[in-house]
């Protein structure tokens, strides 16, 4: 792609995404709009995470902080809206800073097991919590952001405008010398280290950022929402967003977003199934990982190499004779 | 004689019951090639691993530049320009060769956080005098040709090569070279041999370890001769060569062998 293809399509694309809504009085079109944009922040902050090579599974958690930190600074404090958002999101990061230094040491499915329990001792603090967080009942009528935000249209621009800071912060990181470091890492961790790039602060700077996007997001999702419940950040919750990343494509960010609005609008376009819903979606998912281990990202790059049918070019002869005895 | 660029103390490492390696020392100066040889299980890539910071010893201390360096992690390590590479093939298999090698050079490269985030000027400048570096140890290892192809679609002897040079990326004082020949022929090991030496010439020390007796006897300095974890002799390759302890202990057959 050259430049200027790219700009074009960027443009095109923030056109489309600006427009759209004008389109259509169909109010659930534009909830399901705001939906994506604000998931598309936390896919696209946990695909920073599963970029250092680990695959976190209390990103709800971080989004739960994000949440009742802001909720609570809103509603018992009685301060204004942004106040709270920033409290959320710093909450989160604190929570992340905290714990990174700790979990980030380990691989693997040891990462993925404790944070999946960090997970549920969030929620379970939450549950138990009554007095300050409500309990299993939750919070109700949380407010606004401003009154102009209880019309839904109003509420996706709002969404689209930190979803956009979100994304373009995530690409700005992958495509800069700490992203090539990012690579290196999850390539040959050793090897990473061994070039000279301090691997856990780099990966605790990485999630801090990500926790602190998950906050933002669960913050914007609850005044959205109006309610919230500990059951909003269940490890449920912090699955999909990996199987977003999954099913999108774990190689690119733009696999993050393809998987963000494709579980988002799935059990849309499904509503005809009810019944069979959950089934159709597990045989979706099934036949991904079976058919398209790169996700549809990978898929698609695939359908283009075939269409374009310039085949690699194969490696020069060595110059030398004998590559291994 | 100049003071020693690396200095190794009495450096041992214990793994439960196994004495990996005792009371190690040596000293590299300025331009200096090292090497370090022994059987299987001597202890040399412990040796490595504990200078590097791989590993921390269990006693024993490390100088670089007269400074006290004992424990300190590879990437600090790197900043102050000791660098080392692995024995197997260990490059980022999926990368170009390019990019395999700015990986490798991290440490010129990356400007600060913000600094890359925002492409500052300075991030920019880094950028530039990193490409001419890069392309300069494609240069030297004889990669160019290599530079747009993916590491892991290269023949071993290729990606060995490679692996040196993301260690010469990161401009190293003193690189450690954790069997560079292993498994390589003996057209390709002489290739090596001659980049190590293209390489002391640019003003880098450099420690080799391998087994290969001819190629180590060829290209080094010194040498110093491990076994079970410890020191068996050191000295220039004549006189450790000559050394009855070593012919007696370890070398006699292994050299004789080679010699045929």
């Amino acid at each position: 792609m050259t430049q200027a293809t790219k700009i074009t399509g960027g443009v095109l694309a923030a056109v489309v995404l600006v427009v759209w809504p004008w389109l259509t009085d169909d109010r659930f079109l534009h909830h399901v709009g705001v939906l994506i944009m604000l998931t598309a922040i936390g896919a696209s902050s946990l695909h920073l995470i599963i970029r250092t090579g680990h695959v976190s599974l209390c990103h709800a958690a971080f989004m739960a902080f994000g949440a009742y930190g802001s909720v609570l600074t809103v509603m018992s404090l009685g301060l204004p809206f942004p106040v709270g958002l920033l409290v959320g999101t710093g909450a989160a990061a604190l929570l992340a800073a905290t714990i990174g230094p700790i979990v980030l040491r380990l691989t693997g499915k040891y990462f993925v097991l404790i944070t999946f329990l960090f997970g549920e001792v969030v929620r379970m603090a939450i549950v138990e919590n009554v007095a300050l967080t409500g309990g299993s009942n939750g919070i109700f009528n949380v407010p606004p952001p401003h009154p102009i935000f209880l019309d839904t249209k109003a509420y996706y621009y709002l969404a689209l405008a930190f979803a956009a800071f979100a994304v373009g912060l995530c690409a700005r990181i992958l495509g800069s010398e700490f992203g090539r470091a990012m690579n290196a890492i999850r390539d040959g961790e050793r090897l990473a280290e061994c070039s000279g790039v301090p691997v856990i602060r780099f990966k605790v700077i990485v999630f801090i950022i990500a926790c602190a996007l998950a906050g933002m997001q669960g913050s914007l999702m609850a005044h959205y929402n109006k309610v919230l419940s500990p059951e909003n950040f269940s490890g449920i919750i912090s699955l999909n967003l990996v199987v977003m990343n999954v099913i999108g494509g774990m190689s690119s960010l733009w696999g993050a977003l393809i998987g963000a609005v494709f579980m988002v609008m799935l059990p849309e376009l499904l509503r005809g199934y009810v019944n069979i819903q959950h089934i159709i979606f597990g045989a979706i998912l099934f036949a991904t990982m079976a058919f398209m281990p790169g996700g549809i990202i990978q898929a698609a790059r695939h359908v283009k190499a075939m269409l374009s049918a310039k085949p690699d070019a194969p490696a020069p002869p060595l110059a030398r004779t004998g590559a291994a005895e | 004689m100049t003071a020693p660029l690396l200095k190794i103390e009495q450096l041992s490492k214990r793994f439960g019951g196994l004495q990996a390696v005792a009371d190690l020392s040596y000293e590299v100066t300025e331009r200096e090639i090292l090497g370090i040889i022994g059987p299987n299980g001597a202890g040399k890539t412990t040796a490595v691993n504990l200078v590097s910071g791989v590993i921390e010893p269990s006693s024993g201390r490390v100088f670089l530049d007269g400074r006290d360096v004992t424990g300190q992690k590879p990437h600090v390590l790197v900043e102050s320009g000791l660098v080392r590479t692995f024995q197997a093939t260990t490059v980022f298999g999926g990368s170009t060769v390019r990019e395999n090698l700015r990986r490798g050079a991290f440490r010129l490269l990356y400007p600060g956080f913000l600094a890359t985030l925002f492409d500052t000027p300075k991030a920019r400048e880094a950028r530039a005098r990193t490409a001419a570096h890069v392309d300069e140890v494609m240069h030297w290892l004889g990669l160019e040709r290599f530079g747009e192809h993916v590491a892991s679609s290269l023949p071993y002897g290729i990606q060995k090569v490679l692996g040196m040079g993301i260690g010469l990326a990161a401009r190293p004082r003193i690189i450690l070279l954790d069997e560079p020949v292993a498994g390589l022929s003996a057209e390709e090991t002489d290739h090596v041999r001659d980049t190590i030496r293209l390489v002391r010439e640019r003003g880098i020390a450099v420690v080799v370890i391998d087994h290969n007796m001819r190629f180590i006897t060829d290209l080094c300095d010194r040498v110093l001769v491990m076994a079970q974890g410890r020191e068996l002799a050191q000295g220039a390759p004549k006189d450790v060569l000559a050394n009855p302890a070593v012919i007696e202990a370890y070398l006699g057959k292994r050299y004789a062998k080679a010699q045929r």
